[in-house]
């Protein structure tokens, strides 16, 4: 007994732990500490690329006697060069979490009760291969709906969705960026990279990036703003990290950023300060545009904004000096409010005339580095249109994403057609989607649910069946080329084998598939398909270099101006750079971004804004042991003023309660917020008992939040709900 | 109303240029790398070929000539007939100037 406790004490000591933090959750985990643990352990580091976040960062896994002690970075992958942030270094607890999902189990009481029955893979496979071909025989394929989130292993749930049959696949990105991505396309034909190492000037809106995400850009950028090489101005209603680093705070008023934007736009034309060659040069409609932001003086901005007029032209002065070295950072979350789209066509816009395309310190296209493909078989195209009648309703989207609240709004309403099964993969609708009342109807009026996940989600909790995947650390993935500025190629490759009965997810969606009668759509091993990937990588022993690298990147500078050549055709349908969009203007929206001023909130009610922190993604790991340490619980931001006109203290709880829903939180009163906003953190509240640290701690936002989108992209708007708080 | 009656044009456009294509994207995208890749790759004798080597109007015009090898052999005595409509599908969807907005992963 006595040695056990040294390990483990050696254990969290070096993973940068402390151990009595730690202790009380490792009750479950010391099995794993027991065997095979001494001073002569074997111990070897094996390269894989983090999951933790969409990142893909690249990790070296300390493994000894068969146990990951330590999470290294790879300094060989130039995206994440040698970092690994909090987030990444908390995978270790992943794999080591005693809430996490250890086999798979079929539910045995109400949906959400909690009560399982542990079942063998066979069962599993058994149970919900004839509940979908139940549903499949009653109402068609397309009575069934397949979610999941970007992920190695995603393209094989995605094909079994497919193959199955069904035009429903669902994914994340109209809960996070589609607008950026659908903004920056239909401009550019393309979303580049933001070159902030080499910046002079950048103007973030809304986007907390010292605090939201810490990867080596965020890096990049703090070194540039304390170095003095760059200036930072943010706008945010909040007095964030970012604020706090930033030359410039200005607190915004919510959902006013297009009039900042756009008066920004009218100083630089009509001060002559555009980038004039590279306008006439590379780029459509800037006639169209000089005339359409006529009207958008920076004094009209500044009733709108409540950024003073004579802020807005010195800063849009000194944006179009930087001129190519200047960037308006399009921000990772985009799914704020109902004119999203317009506000990050308008941000494009600005950043295509003062002529920062594919220059140094500006916005630079993707690079890509080539890999081999493996081809499987194909299947028929599902017949049925899609449930969310995205082509009609939203018809420049990505049609493969889906729009999911429109998604959930047919699904409700039974039309088009009816949708009776839901798989889930590695995502937490529950969680992710606005007005979780909704959800939970949604989820009553399917046959069948099954969610496959490393750990008990709240979705997984309403499920039927639950998958359990292993964790990252546990299994080889397919390889991913990563397009940048530094573009790599990166290996996840199993570190220890799964020490739970879990499965990856290839091997899940094999099971299903064979019981499904979609076996030979699947007959492949991730060892061929990883071998096809190597095959046209192009360096020498390309499997062996990647195993024992787990990364590999081009060599040398990043090329700059590759696409600033007289026959580059961009991706577009005028081959140029579109300021004026005919594209747009055929499908029925504003071919250039027309501000509409946003609905404020009445007098006794808040608007209600979101963001993020590093310690989590999403509403994931915030049960993650190391992780829940540096954040236990979220809180409501208030300001004083409100406050005390409400006799709120701070740290009393409150209910905040919006038309949708009521929650209770702890108030956090802080100057750090204007006055007509409250502000809460995502990934608390949660209904899962098996996310025991914030099973119900805090509140989720999901239940507050009401359901709005952006017109043209379908993205989510989380920033359009008014609240009411009052002394719980 | 003038907004809905634009959208519905471009529906039917849409559609009906899906129509005439009556193929599979999925197919078509297995069919081109199986078939044409094998030869149109960088450093081999042939050129290099992506669906972003033409536009939508011209991948319609190559398919509708037919020709392959500067028109010295029939596009279906290289790619299988009942496969030709897929490939042309999967090309035109992803022309130099298709609406293909970019995703995250996927």
């Amino acid at each position: 007994m006595g040695t056990i406790r040294m390990d483990r004490r050696l254990f969290l000591k070096s993973a940068g732990a402390t151990a009595g933090a730690v202790a009380a959750t490792q009750v479950g985990c010391l099995k794993y500490f027991k065997k095979g643990r001494s001073s002569a352990a074997e111990t070897k580091e094996i390269p894989t690329t983090c999951e933790l976040c969409p990142n893909k960062c690249s990790a070296i896994a300390v493994v000894e006697g068969g146990f990951v002690k330590k999470l290294n970075p790879n300094p060989e992958n130039p995206k994440s060069r040698d970092m690994l942030c909090a987030r990444g270094n908390a995978a270790i607890k992943q794999v080591y979490d005693p809430d996490r999902l250890k086999q798979p189990m079929i539910r045995v009481g109400a949906r959400g009760e909690g009560k399982w029955k542990p079942v063998s893979w066979d069962e599993a496979f058994d149970f919900a291969a004839k509940k979908l071909s139940d549903v499949k025989g009653k109402y068609g394929p397309e009575a069934s709906l397949w979610s999941s989130t970007e992920g190695f292993q995603e393209v094989f749930f995605k094909n079994l969705g497919l193959a199955f049959g069904s035009p429903n696949l669902v994914r994340h990105p109209t809960l996070c960026l589609a607008s950026v991505n659908l903004a920056y396309s239909a401009t550019f034909g393309t979303v580049p990279s933001f070159d902030l190492l080499n910046s002079k000037f950048v103007i973030m809106s809304g986007a907390n990036r010292f605090e939201s995400i810490i990867t080596p850009d965020t890096m990049d950028l703090i070194g540039g703003v304390m170095e003095r090489k760059a200036k930072l101005v943010y706008l945010d209603p909040r007095f964030t990290v970012t604020a706090a680093k930033a030359d410039e705070w200005y607190p915004i008023k919510p959902g006013t950023d297009l009039a900042f934007i756009l008066a920004m736009i009218h100083v630089i034309i009509a001060e002559n300060r555009h980038s004039k060659d590279f306008v006439a040069a590379y780029t459509t409609g800037f006639d169209q545009l000089a005339e359409h932001v006529k009207q958008y003086t920076p004094e009209w901005a500044e009733k709108e904004t409540e950024i003073p007029a004579k802020d807005i032209t010195r800063i849009a002065r000194e944006f179009a000096d930087a001129g190519a070295r200047a960037l308006y950072y399009a921000g990772r979350r985009s799914s704020w409010y109902q004119n999203d789209f317009q506000m990050r066509r308008a941000q494009a816009i600005l950043n295509a005339i003062v002529g920062n395309w594919d220059q140094m310190g500006g916005m630079v296209p993707n690079a890509k580095l080539p890999k081999g493909e493996f081809l499987f078989m194909p299947w028929d195209e599902p017949k049925a249109p899609r449930v969310d009648e995205v082509q009609k309703e939203f018809p420049l989207a990505a049609a493969s994403d889906g729009v999911y609240l429109k998604l959930r709004e047919n699904v409700l309403s039974g039309k088009p057609y009816p949708v009776k099964a839901w798989m889930v993969y590695k995502q937490d609708p529950m969680n992710s989607l606005p007005d979780q009342s909704k959800t939970l109807k949604m989820i009553e009026q399917m046959d069948f649910i099954g969610v496959i996940d490393v750990q008990m989600s709240d979705m997984a909790w309403y499920a039927d069946v639950v998958f359990p995947e292993s964790a990252y650390l546990e299994r080889t993935d397919p390889v991913e080329v990563m397009p940048g500025i530094w573009p790599a190629v990166v290996y996840r490759q199993q570190v220890v084998k799964p020490i739970h009965d879990t499965k990856p997810n290839l091997e899940i969606i094999q099971g299903l598939a064979k019981r499904l009668g979609l076996g030979d759509y699947f007959d492949y091993t991730i060892e061929q398909w990883v071998d096809a990937e190597f095959k046209d990588l192009p360096i020498p022993m390309a499997a062996e270099h990647m195993k024992k690298h787990g990364v590999w990147a081009a060599t040398g500078q990043p090329s700059y101006g590759k696409t600033l050549t007289p026959d580059h055709r961009f991706v577009t349908k005028t081959g140029k750079i579109e300021i004026f969009s005919e594209r747009l203007q055929e499908a029925g929206y504003d071919p250039l971004p027309v501000y509409t001023a946003p609905v404020q909130p009445p007098g006794d009610r808040f608007r209600l804004i979101l963001g993020r922190v590093g310690y989590f993604t999403h509403a994931n790991q915030s049960n993650n042991v190391w992780l829940h340490e540096f954040m236990k619980e979220n809180d409501l931001w208030i300001n004083p003023k409100p406050a005390e006109r409400m006799g709120i203290r701070d740290g009393a709880y409150v209910t905040v309660t919006s038309s949708v829903g009521s929650v209770k939180l702890k108030a956090r009163v802080t100057e750090e917020i204007r006055p007509d906003c409250v502000f809460m953190l995502h990934g608390f509240g949660k209904k899962s008992k098996m996310q025991s640290l914030v099973y119900n701690v805090g509140a989720s936002d999901a239940v507050i939040l009401e359901t709005a989108w952006d017109k043209v992209s379908g993205n989510a708007a989380f920033h359009e709900t008014f609240v009411k708080v009052a002394n719980a | 109303m003038r907004n809905s009656l634009k959208l519905f044009a471009v529906i039917a456009t849409l559609s009906a240029s899906l129509a005439a294509q009556g193929g599979s994207d999925t197919k078509g995208k297995f069919f081109f790398k199986k078939t044409c890749k094998a030869c149109h790759t960088p450093g081999s004798a042939a050129k290099e070929i992506t669906p972003l080597s033409k536009t939508q109007a011209q991948w319609k015009a190559y398919f509708a000539a037919g020709k392959h090898k500067k028109g010295s052999e029939k596009i279906d005595s290289v790619i299988k007939p009942e496969q030709v409509k897929d490939v042309q599908t999967f090309l035109v969807n992803h022309a130099s100037d298709s609406p293909q907005p970019e995703t995250c992963g996927g």
